[in-house]
């Protein structure tokens, strides 16, 4: 499973990060920056925690 | 697809706008949508079809947010009231100063401001928690976000107020508004950058315009959405925190005992009672949902505030519990169109709890005054008579 960043949609609300910080932070200018984007086994559930809790959907895992 | 079941309750009608959850949890039992015939509406009751409706704006539109033709026609151009590819722009240049990364370097100050204002009431031992604290706090944050001076912080508060009634239906409470929604408008139109504090976002957001950034004409639009979004609902949040708090004591113990819940609590504050219940969408297209039919071209009424105390979703949904950490509710809506000054709304919203949490321990309080209002769920007033400190 690939997790997919629609960037222009992102406004780094960060809840993600919280949801998934092995996967994903916020850089220092606060934008997002996806640590790993293939996910399988249980970094899947962790992968759909964060798209699920981005508050505009711009994280999806496909 | 057959038609969904009918209803004669009034949405705005004045029980119902103060106290809107039994008759949310009516309509949430009669269906997932429901035709409220007095209204001309169908409502999204459940928490599953609310979140995809406003994630689906290719099936629900934007463009009739509002319940009256005015408001939307007024509305027309706005990043709240357009659908993509339009919208995609109008949002990126409407949060560009209000998005969490811009909004960084303000967090010490909201957080110093939240604790002085706090500090000097729990000092009082009594106080009127929303003209001093719920009104105060966001208007002055606001205000000097933006840079507002002079006569415009006196009339940020009804201006903000009017903007949010204006959305409902053409009930005596919109006409009255309209006129004072119009002051806002018309100030916003002709406002320029040298009105505005030298340093402030607002002026930043001229700047922008001034060297091609943003589109010509787009900064007092801009301004007018700050205003007309970001003080009202903001004002009605930060008067919640204070009465769930003042209810709920061992809530508000849980919170004092563990400040890393600060986040979860505010989330829960806006489950259980979100500032704005009810939001409009148009059917661009026959809708089916759940086996039954929305009618393209109708107006759409996403009732937020049903969602998210949907037993479907959330265990116990009528219990105020700030471990359960709802960072899923609906109140700041969801997808392309969520709440755009959400990041502003976290500082505030946790400064005050952080300072809140820490100065106090119990607030007695009596009873709450609510006043109708078409759009805003808020508190009137709200007197502490007593602040036991910590």
């Amino acid at each position: 499973m690939k997790i997919v960043l629609d960037r222009p949609r992102c406004e780094g609300h960060g809840l993600c990060e919280e949801a998934a910080p092995q996967l994903m932070h916020l850089d220092d200018e606060g934008e997002l920056v996806l640590d790993r984007e293939e996910v399988e086994g249980a970094d899947i559930a962790l992968a759909n925690a964060a798209a699920r809790v981005c508050p505009v959907a711009a994280l999806r895992v496909a | 697809m057959t038609p969904p079941p009918a209803s004669d309750v009034d949405l705005f009608a004045d029980d119902v706008l103060v106290d809107p959850y039994p008759v949310h949890a009516e309509l949430r039992e009669l269906g997932p949508v429901v035709h409220l015939r007095r209204n001309d509406v169908y409502a999204l009751t459940r928490y599953d079809v609310v979140r995809d409706a406003l994630a689906d704006w290719e099936s629900f539109s934007s463009a009739s947010i509002a319940f009256n033709p005015m408001a939307n026609e007024a509305l027309t151009g706005t990043s709240l009231a357009s659908d993509p590819p339009v919208h995609t722009q109008l949002r990126a240049t409407l949060t560009e100063n209000l998005s969490p990364r811009a909004l960084r370097g303000l967090k010490g100050q909201i957080e110093a401001k939240a604790d002085a204002l706090v500090a000097e009431l729990v000092e009082k031992g009594s106080f009127e928690a929303i003209d001093a604290l719920a009104r105060a706090f966001p208007l002055e944050v606001v205000a000097d976000l933006i840079g507002f001076q002079g006569h415009v912080r006196d009339n940020m508060l009804r201006w903000g107020q009017a903007a949010m009634q204006v959305l409902g239906p053409m009930n005596q409470r919109t006409a009255e508004n309209f006129p004072i929604a119009g002051e806002l408008y018309g100030w916003c139109s002709e406002v320029k950058a040298e009105d505005l504090a030298e340093g402030s976002v607002g002026r930043g957001i001229f700047d922008a315009e001034a060297r091609g950034a943003i589109p010509p004409d787009t900064a007092g639009h801009i301004i007018h959405q700050y205003l007309g979004a970001g003080v009202d609902t903001t004002i009605a949040a930060i008067g919640n925190i204070v009465a769930l708090f003042a209810e709920h004591p061992d809530q508000l113990a849980l919170v004092r005992a563990n400040p890393s819940l600060v986040p979860a609590a505010f989330n829960e504050v806006l489950r259980f009672w979100p500032p704005i219940n009810t939001w409009g969408r148009l059917a661009t297209k026959d809708v089916d949902i759940e086996g039954t039919v929305v009618p393209a071209g109708a107006q759409v009424a996403v009732l937020l505030g049903a969602g998210n105390r949907d037993p479907r979703h959330y265990e116990n949904p009528d219990a105020f519990l700030v471990e359960r950490n709802p960072v899923d509710h609906l109140a700041f809506g969801y997808g392309p169109h969520g709440c755009a000054g959400q990041g502003l709304a976290r500082l505030e919203a946790h400064a005050v709890i952080e300072a809140l949490s820490r100065r106090v321990e119990r607030l007695v309080a009596g009873p709450e005054v609510r006043v109708p209002n078409n759009t805003t769920r808020s508190i009137e007033e709200l007197p502490v008579l007593e602040v036991i400190s910590a």
